[in-house]
């Protein structure tokens, strides 16, 4: 029994350690099964799949741990890059520089982004509408729209520049991907150390108890959803620098990429538990599976195989540590009587 | 006679039809320990609404140290020094016993960050520990997220929280419900020593022995109206529950 608990502690304490190990074992395999895996070139393309995933997965995260969920995430990126798409291409063919037109496209990607969150939270926090009911409606008109918008197609005619800017120059990462890793740096440390991160998961993990607190717990959930939107937005317009147009099949699928990175972190979809570092690596390990793979030769439909066997193998952990915290508080009981 | 600390004045509740208080008058002193008991639907919960501001009354006034109150929120009471344990609503089980502590009153690092809404989370766990000791609670740990604690533990530290928050007046809804023996006497003895402290405690329970146990006088909830008042020294367990019940008025 004492053996069990503490087995069950260590994977407890270790999520990440454990996290890294699959990943460090899933380069290992893929490597052994062809040495082209372990190239700059092959590093480079994951970090670059990674780079939209984990932002969208960061929003996700703060979502689910407040005890929500956001699906429109994945279509909120391709309404987004839609929109900061044909803001480009008018500016273009208004003969704006790229510099000058490629931030302004950020900015109204972000705008866009942060729109669609912000229905979100209106719907969530002033008409109740409970967050997966809610956030379907914004995932369905989101998506709806980027093909109504688009005929379907992508939309070019931005700054040539643009696609430039995805090409990794640091190792694997390229700038805009240098930026994403200190974006969720800074995002980690505010959701882990400061009030703000403390409240979601205070909220996640008995409302009740955060409003009699005090805390005003609408105005923060409202913050999390515009901030998944804006996250959101963000990745919209990552995908126009990779593709050099606005896609509206870009991030499609994306809110179930997030919430498997998420969960495959060890967040809890219940509320109140996760970890910025878990999705990092969730994020990392689902986008190393879809290079693998293909590198490898087995045909990309396996992928979602494997994604569903990581989700399942993470939901068992987190019943293993249910059950270990559980085991542990009473072999203490048993220590304080005797 | 000395001014109450805390009182209700002629308060009336109703929600739609149902009249759930009517004409209800309550004073609580410093330093005293009042039990309020009664019947399912007696009007405890709502009365407790009312006193810890989660209600307003629709007549009636709240004076708190001989001033007219009005509470928009639990939180406004709360920041007055009225402090509320909830039944059962107690803690954040994935926050740390500090972290729950200190909800809603965190304290921040020094400087930049500390605007920024960084915590002072070495700070707040060593001052958790230290109010909740000075409350007569022993906490192992304050770093330890409270779904590793027992539930005796778990009530403990809500208690604790209310307690060592309180500057005025302690509101504890059903604390030693689901509590083993030995843990419900700890929280009557924490009640002890909050009255020590000089804080007014309203103690509702359905437990009679604790209510007999540990107040100074009892007030008696009868279908929304206070039926009896009266120092603890002239009930015992039977006319209590004769009281409560209807059977003797």
């Amino acid at each position: 029994m004492s053996n069990l608990v503490n087995r069950a502690k260590s994977i407890a304490g270790n999520q990440q350690a454990l996290l890294l190990l699959v990943l460090i074992a899933m380069i290992a395999f893929f490597t052994s099964r062809n040495s082209i895996f372990f190239s700059n070139a092959v590093f480079g393309n994951i970090i670059s799949d990674w780079a939209p995933i984990v932002l969208i997965a960061i929003g996700e995260t703060f979502v689910i741990i407040s005890g929500g969920i956001d699906l429109s995430v994945g279509s909120t990126v391709a309404i987004s890059g839609v929109v900061a798409a044909f803001s480009m291409r008018s500016l273009t063919e208004h003969g704006h520089g790229s510099t000058q037109t490629l931030i302004v496209g950020f900015f109204v990607s972000v705008a866009t982004g942060i729109l669609v969150g912000a229905i979100n939270a209106f719907l969530i926090t002033k008409t109740n509408v409970v967050p997966f009911i809610a956030t379907l409606v914004t995932m369905g008109a989101g998506s709806g729209l980027a093909i109504v918008f688009t005929g379907g197609g992508p939309i070019g005619g931005g700054p040539d520049a643009a696609i430039q800017l995805s090409v990794p120059k640091v190792g694997p990462f390229s700038y805009p991907g240098l930026a994403i890793v200190a974006l969720v740096i800074v995002l980690g440390f505010f959701l882990h150390k400061a009030r703000f991160g403390r409240y979601i998961y205070a909220i996640g993990s008995n409302e009740f108890a955060a409003r009699a607190a005090g805390i005003n717990t609408k105005a923060y959930l409202a913050k999390i959803y515009i901030l998944s939107g804006a996250l959101a937005g963000m990745a919209g317009y990552y995908y126009y620098l990779r593709l050099g147009c606005g896609a509206p099949t870009s991030g499609l699928g994306g809110e179930l990429q997030a919430i498997a990175a998420v969960v495959i972190g060890g967040a809890a979809l219940s509320g109140g538990e996760g970890r910025i570092s878990g999705t990092v690596l969730g994020a990392l390990i689902l986008t190393t599976v879809t290079s693998g793979l293909i590198i490898i030769n087995v045909a990309a439909n396996w992928k979602q195989v494997v994604v569903a066997i990581l989700i399942a193998a993470a939901v068992l952990l987190q019943e293993a540590r249910a059950k270990g915290s559980s085991s542990k508080l009473l072999s203490n009981l048993f220590k304080k009587k005797n | 006679m000395t001014q109450p600390l805390y009182e209700v004045r002629d308060v009336s509740k109703s929600y739609g039809s149902v009249i759930a208080l009517s004409g209800v008058s309550l004073k609580i002193h410093a330093g005293e320990v009042i039990g309020l008991v009664g019947d399912n639907g007696a009007g405890k919960s709502t009365l407790v609404k009312v006193l810890s501001g989660a209600h307003q009354p629709s007549e009636g006034t709240v004076i708190l140290e001989g001033t007219e109150r009005k509470w928009n929120s639990p939180h406004d009471a709360l920041v007055a020094g009225v402090e509320t344990l909830y039944q059962d609503s107690g803690l954040a089980p994935h926050l740390s016993v500090s972290a729950n502590v200190f909800l809603g009153r965190e304290r921040y690092v020094k400087g930049l960050l500390g605007k920024l809404g960084f915590l002072a989370q070495k700070e707040m766990d060593r001052v958790a520990h230290e109010n909740l000791d000075r409350v007569g609670i022993a906490v192992p740990q304050s770093n330890r997220s409270v779904s590793q604690l027992s539930g005796g533990q778990r009530q403990a530290v809500a208690i604790g929280r209310a307690v060592s928050w309180a500057s005025k007046v302690i509101i504890l809804d059903e604390p030693t419900n689901h509590l083993g023996a030995r843990q419900a006497g700890e929280v009557l003895s924490v009640i002890k020593a909050a009255k020590e402290r000089g804080l007014g405690v309203i103690f509702i329970s359905h437990t009679l022995p604790h209510v007999l146990q540990v107040t100074d006088r009892i007030v008696v909830l009868r279908l929304g109206k206070i039926v009896a008042d009266a120092p603890t020294s002239t009930f015992d367990a039977e006319s209590l529950l004769g009281t409560i019940t209807g059977l003797i008025d």
